[in-house]
């Protein structure tokens, strides 16, 4: 067995072992992903897949954002670049550019991502609700998670996925 | 509970199925009163409903129809002959039935429905009144609801032992009445159902009126009729085409009747979807077999291969239309209405109108029936009012006093034609284009390019109306707007043709089903967009010189019409980034009423698609149907052609090719001015690069064709000259200034072949291509220098 093996299943146990993580109630599992300079996570249970990038097909009318659709195993599933609905400036993908595929009851979509950092286990008490500043209906901020040394945007799977045009 | 409703379920579905047929019925009864047949259908008709609704406790229901049942019955026997007044009530008595079982569907009960009071002295009125001659039973029924009523009201104040004992009166009476009826129709000379105990017994109910079918045994004609009935009751409900057999041919026994087995729609669907996905399937699978085909020729395994593709793609195709069939209705389920309506309107009217229905067997997807009763009430109402005209009028143009309306049904192609004609006073386009003018709906420029054929369209304008006065019938401007939406919903197409004082003929063209489309696959630009074929009449070649501006738009002179074109470019918003050339392809569209001419750049073929929608996040996108899934796995959107004609009249024309200035840049020192050298030899380039130092230019290398277009494409220069090598791995010189020329903003970019070839042919395709000079290697430095000068214009010095 090589080191590096023996390293992650070391830390696989050692996660387990914690003992305040392992009441899956208080427990919020998200995964991080950077677009542009900033990280941002969402709920694990919000991902659907994540998928490494495919030919999509623009469609009209539609603001720059929404990149088009593209075919997942037979679905039509419309593709959003984070990147410019954040506002960012367009940059070339490079080979570490994701599809992460959200859903959130009926509607699906595929946001295109820069790169995926990792999951992170959270304990829901480390979660505090967005600022007053960045709160209320259209914000996209579900809430903050402190660690130990950072802090972590949790994205509002349910507004991403609404339709603001 | 459950089995209430369910059987609560079965009697809807089966007295809606009853009554469909007996509007017609009742319509040829009025024609042919002496036909006996026809009665003890209707009568049968009435009876059943009367028998399953009494034992659902539908008082009302069973109280309307026990005193249709007295009409009929007393028609049959020739009691009472059937006058235009009489059928009215009738008809009158039918249609609070219907409405009653329609509330029925919608309340589960048929207590707070319409009052029936009224008709019920209607129709006791004739029951008396043709009737006083005769021991009529006519008293009979009076009594008969008034306990069961009463009964409700009590209910509730009553303890258990009153209600038994209630019950017991009830059912007492109940059985005293039963008697006394049958009695009654005994004394007529008719036989009776021993079918007392309706509360006790309830399941005998059913085939009760089986057993009542001899009746009519006094009469010549006994034999047919005890067949039609047993069907329902051994299976209950047979399909309508069945039941159709069975009354065209009633002398037939029951057991060839088809089988048919009753289906929820919704399984169909599903099923639906399944066969659309499979076609997908299909549709990648012959690609990948063309694909592999291309790379393994001659390989023995492709044999295998293609034969087993072929045998999918054919067992698909025939699976389609097997399952497409099972969701085909006969179009005569919703042709059967109109007779009646055609009645009740002449009668309205005061005119005399027949109608001629043909082809009421062919058949086409459920869905589209249910969609296309609409449209089809609002034209024949159209050709009552409009079209035929007043007796007198039609006397003094030497016509026959009664006007014709045929309605047709038949099958072209993929398609169902439905054709509407009567033999009116016809459209006039000149006054339609009055009208029009004077309604604000078109401008006079627009009236006078239009020809007769576009003017008779005009009626399908919303708020147009030729009517001067608004009846009840019709010339609020509305409905013929209806039947131009609906059948747009069903990308169906209408044609229109008109001769005045003769006819007017509305011909529908709609397709067969709406799930599995065929359509038209057109490229603009680097896009792929699906047309249905539905909607597409003709494709055409033209010359770019044939497209004319009128007020704005672009138009096209397509043999005696004038056809507006809207490039799909525009309406997509995609870059014009190629040049057409000087000719290009116009997809003819007709939906409805309306043509346009949609400009694009290629015509790729035609494909099987299956509409799949692009989820809530990009529903209603405008001009855009939904998406398929083609044979390649890429996703394809499918154009909406009506939406498309409603964007292009608010889309300006523009300049057919939009000119991109892009080097427009101002040049102040020799490092503005960009030179390509594409070669895949390192060292060739190096020479070049040498070569070119002097003049201070920036230089951008490329290592093969692919390599250089993309850098092109990218945008990040803008390149006043390229010195190109011909063979280059990938793609070599000539194909990659094939696919420079392409673009418009390249047209005058230079191209500088540098080659060592150097045969005359050689140089003939250079020029073929678009390359402005042709340096054959080796050559002197001063001369390459000497050369790009010249093509760039550089007049500077470094």
């Amino acid at each position: 067995m090589s080191d590096k093996m023996k390293n992650i299943i070391d830390k696989q146990q050692q996660q387990q072992d914690e003992p305040d993580i392992t009441n899956l109630d208080d427990v919020m599992q998200l995964v991080g992903f950077v677009v542009g300079d900033e990280e941002y996570t969402v709920p694990i249970l919000t991902i659907q897949e994540i998928i490494k990038p495919i030919e999509f097909t623009r469609v009209p009318q539609t603001p720059d954002y929404v990149l088009g659709v593209f075919n997942l195993r037979g679905s039509v599933i419309p593709l959003i670049d984070l990147r410019m609905k954040f506002g960012l400036p367009a940059a070339k993908q490079t080979d570490e550019a994701r599809y992460i595929v959200m859903k959130s009851g009926d509607e699906v979509a595929g946001f295109v991502i820069d790169r995926l950092t990792e999951a992170i286990r959270l304990k829901k008490s480390d979660i505090d609700p967005a600022p007053d500043t960045a709160s209320g209906e259209k914000s996209i901020i579900e809430g903050v998670g402190k660690q130990a040394d950072r802090i972590l945007t949790i994205l509002k799977v349910d507004t991403l996925l609404d339709r603001d045009f | 509970m459950d089995e209430f409703q369910e059987i609560l379920q079965d009697f809807l579905v089966e007295s809606f199925e009853l009554i469909e047929q007996l509007d017609q019925d009742l319509v040829e009864l009025e024609n042919t009163p002496e036909d006996l047949e026809l009665l003890n259908r209707i009568f049968r008709v009435a009876h059943t409903v009367k028998g399953a609704s009494s034992f659902l406790n539908f008082d009302i229901l069973t109280r309307l129809t026990h005193h249709m049942e007295d009409v009929l019955n007393r028609a049959r026997k020739g009691e009472l002959i059937l006058t235009p007044d009489i059928m009215d009530v009738v008809l009158t008595s039918i249609d609070m039935m219907k409405a009653m079982l329609h509330f029925i569907r919608d309340n589960g009960t048929d207590q707070g429905s319409d009052d029936i009071e009224e008709i019920v002295v209607k129709l006791d009125a004739i029951t008396s009144g043709g009737g006083s001659s005769s021991d009529a039973p006519a008293p009979e029924p009076e009594p008969e609801p008034e306990p069961v009523e009463e009964e409700e009201v009590d209910y509730s104040d009553m303890s258990e032992n009153e209600i038994e004992d209630e019950i017991e009166r009830l059912l007492q009476m109940r059985q005293d009445e039963d008697k006394a009826r049958r009695a009654s129709k005994i004394a007529a000379g008719e036989s009776v159902p021993d079918a007392p105990e309706i509360v006790d017994e309830p399941k005998k109910e059913e085939p009760a009126p089986a057993k009542e079918e001899p009746a009519p045994a006094p009469e010549p004609t006994p034999a047919p009729t005890p067949e039609p009935k047993p069907t329902p009751v051994a299976e209950k409900k047979p399909a309508p085409s069945a039941k159709k057999e069975v009354a065209k041919a009633p002398a037939k026994p029951a057991a060839s009747v088809e089988q048919t087995i009753r289906v929820d729609v919704r399984r169909l669907d599903h099923l639906m979807n399944l066969i659309g996905e499979l076609v997908l399937g299909k549709n990648r699978l012959i690609k990948i077999n063309d694909d592999v085909e291309e790379r393994y020729e001659g390989e023995e395994f492709l044999e295998e291969l293609n034969q087993v593709v072929s045998i999918v793609s054919l067992v698909t195709t025939d699976l389609q239309i097997a399952v497409m069939k099972t969701r085909m209705l006969p179009i005569g389920k919703v042709f059967n209405k109109f007779p009646r309506m055609i009645r009740d309107l002449s009668r309205e009217l005061g005119k005399k109108i027949e109608l001629e229905i043909g082809g009421e067997e062919t058949e086409l997807d459920k869905s589209i029936v249910e969609e296309i009763g609409d449209p089809l009430v609002h034209i024949i109402r159209n050709s009552c009012d409009h079209g035929v005209e007043p007796i007198a009028d039609r006397v003094a143009k030497g016509k026959s006093e009664t006007g014709t309306i045929g309605l047709k049904a038949y099958n072209e192609g993929n398609h169902i034609v439905i054709e509407i004609t009567d033999d009116g006073k016809g459209l006039d386009a000149d006054t339609l284009k009055d009208i029009a003018i004077s309604k604000n709906v078109i401008t006079e420029k627009e009236a006078d390019n239009m020809g007769d054929k576009e003017a008779f369209t005009l009626i399908f304008r919303p708020g147009f109306s030729t009517a001067k006065t608004v009846t009840n019938v019709s010339g609020r401007g509305v409905g013929m707007d209806v039947v131009k939406t609906n059948i747009e919903k069903l990308n169906g197409i209408i044609d229109i043709d008109s001769e005045i004082d003769a006819y007017t003929k509305i011909k529908l063209k709609i397709p067969l089903t709406l799930a599995i489309i065929q359509a038209l696959l057109v490229g603009v630009q680097e896009e792929y967009y699906a047309i249905p074929l539905a909607s597409v009449l003709e494709t055409v070649r033209i010359s770019t010189d044939e497209v004319y501006t009128v007020e704005n738009r672009s138009v096209m002179r397509l043999r005696d019409e004038v056809l507006p074109l809207v490039h799909l470019a525009d309406i997509f918003e995609v870059d014009r980034v190629f040049d057409g050339g000087e000719h290009t392809y116009v997809v003819v569209l007709g939906l409805a009423e309306s043509k346009i001419g949609v400009i694009v750049d290629t015509l790729v073929g035609q494909e099987e698609i299956v509409i799949k929608s692009m989820g809530e996040y990009l529903k209603g996108m405008e001009g855009v149907a939904g998406a398929t899934i083609r044979g390649d796995g890429g996703v394809t959107l499918i154009v909406d052609v009506a939406a498309l004609m409603q964007m292009a009249k608010s889309l300006k024309a523009k300049p057919a090719i939009a000119q991109i200035d892009a080097a427009s840049k101002k040049k102040e020192k020799p490092s503005d001015y960009h030179v390509m050298i594409v070669d895949d030899s390192k060292t060739d380039r190096s020479i070049m690069k040498n070569a070119l130092k002097p003049l201070g230019v920036t230089l951008v290398e490329a290592g093969d064709g692919v390599e250089a277009l993309n850098i092109l494409k990218s945008g990040e220069h803008h390149f006043d000259a390229m010195l190109v090598d011909i063979e280059m791995p990938r793609m070599d010189g000539y194909s990659l200034a094939g696919e420079i020329k392409k673009y418009n903003k390249y047209k005058n970019l230079p191209l500088i072949a540098v080659t060592s070839r150097t045969t005359k042919a050689d140089r003939m395709r250079g020029v073929e291509v678009g390359m402005v000079e042709y340096i054959t290697k080796p050559y002197s430095p001063e001369y390459l220098m000497n050369v790009v000068k010249r093509n760039i214009n550089l007049t500077m010095e470094a």
